[in-house]
């Protein structure tokens, strides 16, 4: 498949959504519906393989071009996820110019809240699904309790709470 | 500044916005390059940029840190390492969805996720109640953000519009 295209779609399917998994729905029409590149198999695969590792949920993207393209779809599949990206510089700018006046440092705020609810109810089930006993929820209370009366570094953290999934499989 | 964006996004889980806070942790608490309000505004801007809104903010607090040049390394910084991990791991995925000592530490790494992602919620929401006004609000945008979202199953662009649109209308005097 020819670089720039794939480009192109996936950069229509990144410009069109609002958040990692929001371009799933298109990117399901355009590379297993409508062009047969890949299966559902494959996709839901390159959807886990964005969810597990670090950084944001659209990594999933890259996944999709490698399958498609190899290396040179990955790189192109990256630059399609990182381009909309830059159009908060103009959008800051403006704001940003404008963020003493009460009613934009209100209407702000107002979406700041609005996304901590949103946040909110994206916890609740991560948080059901991580709670798989005592241990667990332990380590989730301790989480909480160690980033936000603490400044101890979250990567400590993470090695800190893998350690402690892996004591628990050969303790318990 | 690409080397916090490398550390801090290469070792937490979770996606954007437990990604987000940290970096906040980092940068407005630890090392005050950045202000909370140019946090908020950053964090603000993000949700309604087209694509992916982590991405979004590391832009935009690249571009506020060490502009333009601060933008790009940030958000490379964050993502290359990550989408070369996210391809590897596709490809031995099925190994390594079987091997149950990884999915022992990968379950640690998750309580503490769930952690992470309470305190990012704490963290936004901090700055934004004391008295009653404040608190109503916070009560009624936050509060019918999350039923919305988790009872009524709207998307969350005409959520973040309504809450917008409610701050908006609904002045604040006082400075967060």
């Amino acid at each position: 498949m020819n670089l720039f295209v794939l480009y192109l779609l996936l950069l229509k399917a990144s410009v069109t959504s609002f958040s990692g998994l929001g371009s799933l729905p298109m990117v399901r029409n355009d590379f297993v519906v409508e062009r047969h590149l890949m299966t559902d198999h494959q996709l839901n695969t390159a959807v886990v393989a964005g969810r597990t590792g670090p950084g944001p949920y659209g990594l999933y993207l890259v996944c999709v071009a490698y399958l498609v393209a190899g290396v040179p779809g990955a790189i192109a599949g990256f630059l399609a996820l990182v381009t909309p990206a830059f159009l908060v510089i103009p959008l800051m700018r403006w704001i940003g110019a404008r963020a003493e006046i009460p009613r934009i440092r209100s209407a702000i705020r107002g979406l700041l809240l609005a996304s901590a609810g949103l946040l909110l109810s994206s916890s609740v089930p991560l948080t059901q699904d991580a709670v798989t006993g005592v241990f667990a929820a332990v380590l989730v209370v301790t989480s909480f309790l160690v980033l936000t009366f603490t400044r101890m570094d979250s990567a400590w953290l993470m090695l800190g709470a893998a350690v402690a999934g892996l004591a628990t499989y050969f303790v318990v | 500044m690409a080397g916090v964006f490398f550390r801090v996004g290469n070792t937490t889980f979770g996606g954007g916005y437990v990604t987000m806070g940290m970096l906040g942790r980092e940068l407005v608490d630890t090392r005050r390059w950045l202000t909370r309000e140019n946090f908020d505004l950053a964090f603000a801007l993000c949700r309604v940029t087209p694509g992916t809104n982590l991405l979004a903010f590391c832009v935009a607090v690249g571009a506020l840190i060490c502009g333009l040049a601060g933008a790009i390394a940030a958000v490379m910084a964050l993502t290359i390492p990550s989408a070369a991990v996210a391809v590897l791991f596709m490809q031995g995925f099925e190994s390594f969805q079987g091997n149950r000592i990884a999915m022992a530490a990968i379950g640690g790494t998750v309580a503490a996720v769930a952690g992470m992602m309470w305190s990012t919620i704490w963290t936004i929401l901090r700055p934004h109640v004391g008295g009653l006004t404040r608190n109503i609000q916070v009560i009624l945008i936050a509060g019918g953000a999350f039923l919305a979202s988790w009872k009524y199953h709207i998307t969350p662009l005409p959520i973040i519009i309504a809450g917008t649109l409610i701050g908006f209308l609904w002045k604040d005097s006082k400075k967060s």
